[in-house]
């Protein structure tokens, strides 16, 4: 195998890179307002994206590089269950988030709330509640930004970058997260949101090429999925069983669809699609892009079969340290199978991939931390420029702490973390998505089934134990308590969750404890832009901050304030 | 406020629509099997993609709906609608 630097490929990489940055630092003058000073700019990057940017904004957010590496990676290695269950989970999510998603706009922009903390912080009147919401976010999207990295990495490591020294090794990634940290510090989230242009029309771009090319270089779609089912129903030496699953069987079903299922309804949880959502401009932008959205679920189901097309190229998967690593598949096919200079457009489509949502992610648990963490603990009378400043510094924290990850622990515990986090986010969907319908649900029943939920989800994917490598943390899948039915972890504790939730609002309904106060009205549930409480905000900014301040009083009204 | 009338029809439809797109995809013994095959797709694999395809009109004919009623409530209530002056603005 060639250990060598593609000097081709690193020059289109290089380039596109820095065409990315510039992009980047100019994005902070793009449809600027006077002030940067609050997170309503800095954050949310001014409130006021329409349904064209946003569909390349959460399409740049949610299909992520590690998504783009991870499930074609799980193809080649095991096949449907854990691998192209990623196309019916991202058709449904769409009808689901069609549901709820237009009222968390409308009652967010009506109390200026900017994170899905803050909304059950003024639903439910508990801090305490908000922020166990807030730190399962954080928890959650911290792992989720390192295996961005871990994405970028394999990039890196099949053009032949990494050596024997540490630094070689590890200072591509180095600099690229140094200027991503730069201008997500400067620009917010109007950064992310103007390279996400480049960075889906490049994956279009290269997957468009490699679903019509590769097929005719390698023999035909019989032929691709002819050597997958080869590979996935051969049996394992080490267990006997099949290495993976070509079509599910009857006992793959339950795994397949509740993997769908829990994956779909923990999405919208994610703090950085919850800042993508609340970064549109009006109440339907959201509901729009759920119609258009899908275009990005064809070019995942499509990327996922590159994972069947690495087997059928017989692609080398064995890393620059010895070992076997599946994630290297796809930007291995590509280096194989395409000449260098296309390859190297792949390579750049995949790191500036990674580049996109590590910014919505960072700026989203730097969010959190400042609304909910910050302000709500440590100094309730921040004003809207301090908690600007507060989340700019926490944003790089965050991905400084990514960065730390990656390079300084072993993969697979990014890999566990992601997993868990998975789990974990699910969690959270009772307090949020259903307090967006109603009150009924009692705060400390919500607390007390997020809290056995989310230690029965971590000891339960503790136990699971990959059969080859006798690994914890084997999977996401695990048996149902009292049957034989394989379902993933994280809806069987959500169920838990729910079950313990309705339990005990009726045990705390009948004992009267105080339900906290609602600052909601069910009018905030459907107000639109334009309608009174609802303010576009950049046009109303003032430069100095204490009109600033007078405006956030008047828009969360005096009550949440003072 | 007002008291809303019973659920419109607009509003059924839109969420049998929805109700469909979700549920169809997560019914996996109805799609896991291998004939008949398309373009040398296995059925499992085609119909998955093809549901994507589908789920844009699905969701698209909901958007419809739901618009459409929301339209009238909002003229009915004397609200503004927030489309119409942003037409020009988008993008």
């Amino acid at each position: 195998m060639n250990h060598s630097v593609d000097w081709v490929q690193l020059t289109v990489v290089v380039v596109i890179f820095i065409g990315v940055t510039v992009m980047g630092f100019m994005a902070s003058r793009w449809r600027a307002a006077a002030s940067m000073d609050s997170l309503d700019e800095w954050g949310l990057g001014g409130r006021g994206f329409g349904t064209f940017i946003t569909w390349f904004l959460l399409g740049g957010d949610l299909y992520t590089a590690y998504t783009f590496i991870a499930v074609p990676a799980a193809m080649y290695a095991t096949g449907a269950v854990t691998g192209f269950f990623a196309v019916p989970y991202t058709i449904v999510v769409y009808p689901v988030i069609f549901v709820f998603m237009a009222r968390l706009w409308s009652v967010s922009h009506r109390h200026g709330y900017v994170t899905p903390a803050d909304f059950v912080r003024g639903r439910y009147g508990s801090r305490w509640l908000s922020l166990a919401v807030a730190l399962t976010g954080i928890l959650a999207t911290m792992p989720y930004i390192a295996l961005q990295l871990v994405g970028m990495q394999a990039v890196f490591e099949t053009m032949g970058l990494g050596g024997d020294s540490l630094l070689a090794k590890d200072l591509p990634l180095l600099i690229a997260f140094a200027v991503l940290a730069a201008y997500t510090y400067s620009s917010g989230l109007r950064a992310p949101a103007m390279i996400a242009f480049v960075k889906d029309g490049l994956i279009y771009l290269v997957i468009g090429v490699a679903i019509i090319y590769l097929p005719h270089a390698l023999g035909g779609w019989e032929a691709i999925f002819g050597a997958a089912e080869k590979k996935l129903t051969t049996p394992n030496p080490a267990t006997g069983k099949p290495v993976g699953n070509f079509i599910p069987g009857m006992t793959g079903q339950s795994a397949y669809w509740t993997l769908a299922l829990g994956s779909a309804l923990a999405l919208f949880m994610y703090p950085h699609s919850v800042t993508a959502v609340l970064s549109t401009k009006s109440r339907n932008v959201v509901r729009r892009n759920a119609a258009i959205l899908p275009a990005y679920s064809l070019l995942l189901g499509l990327l996922a079969l590159l994972g069947f097309m690495a087997i059928k190229a017989n692609v080398s998967i064995i890393g620059l340290d010895g070992k076997a690593n599946p994630q290297l598949a796809i930007p291995r096919l590509f280096d194989q199978e395409f000449p260098s200079w296309f390859a190297g457009i792949a390579f750049a489509a995949i790191a500036v991939g990674a580049l996109v949502p590590a910014a919505i992610m960072s700026i989203a648990a730097a969010n959190l931390f400042t609304r909910n963490i910050y302000k709500d603990f440590l100094k309730k009378d921040a004003t809207p420029s301090q908690e600007a400043k507060v989340s700019k510094l926490a944003s790089l924290l965050v991905k400084f702490g990514a960065l730390v990850f990656v390079l300084g622990m072993d993969k697979t515990i990014s890999l566990n973390l992601q997993l868990l986090g998975g789990i974990w986010i699910l969690q959270t969907f009772p307090a949020i998505v259903v307090g967006l319908f109603t009150r009924w649900f009692h705060k400390w029943a919500l607390m007390a089934g997020w809290a056995v939920a989310m230690v029965y989800g971590t000891v339960e994917a503790y136990n699971v134990v990959n059969p080859a490598t006798k690994k914890h943390f084997g999977g996401s899948v695990t048996n149902i308590p009292f049957t034989d039915t394989q379902a993933y972890i994280g809806l069987i504790a959500f169920s838990l969750n729910l079950v313990i939730v309705i339990a005990l609002t009726l045990v705390f309904r009948a004992l009267k404890v105080a339900p906290g106060v609602d600052v909601t009205h069910p009018s905030d549930y459907t107000a639109d832009q334009g309608d009174p409480g609802v303010k576009d905000l950049p046009e109303l900014l003032d430069e100095d901050g204490t009109s600033l301040t007078r405006l956030n009083f008047a828009r969360r009204g005096c009550a949440e304030t003072l | 406020m007002s008291r809303l009338p019973a659920v419109k029809p607009a509003y059924w439809i839109a969420g049998v629509l929805l109700a469909a797109t979700v549920l169809a995809p997560l019914i996996v013994s109805t799609y896991a099997k291998a004939e008949p095959r398309l373009w040398g797709f296995p059925f499992f694999y085609w119909y998955q993609l093809l549901w994507v395809v589908l789920s844009v009109f699905t969701v698209g004919i909901a958007y419809r709906l739901v618009i459409g009623e929301e339209r009238k409530r909002r003229a009915a209530q004397g609200l503004g609608d927030p489309d119409k002056p942003a037409k020009g603005a988008e993008l």
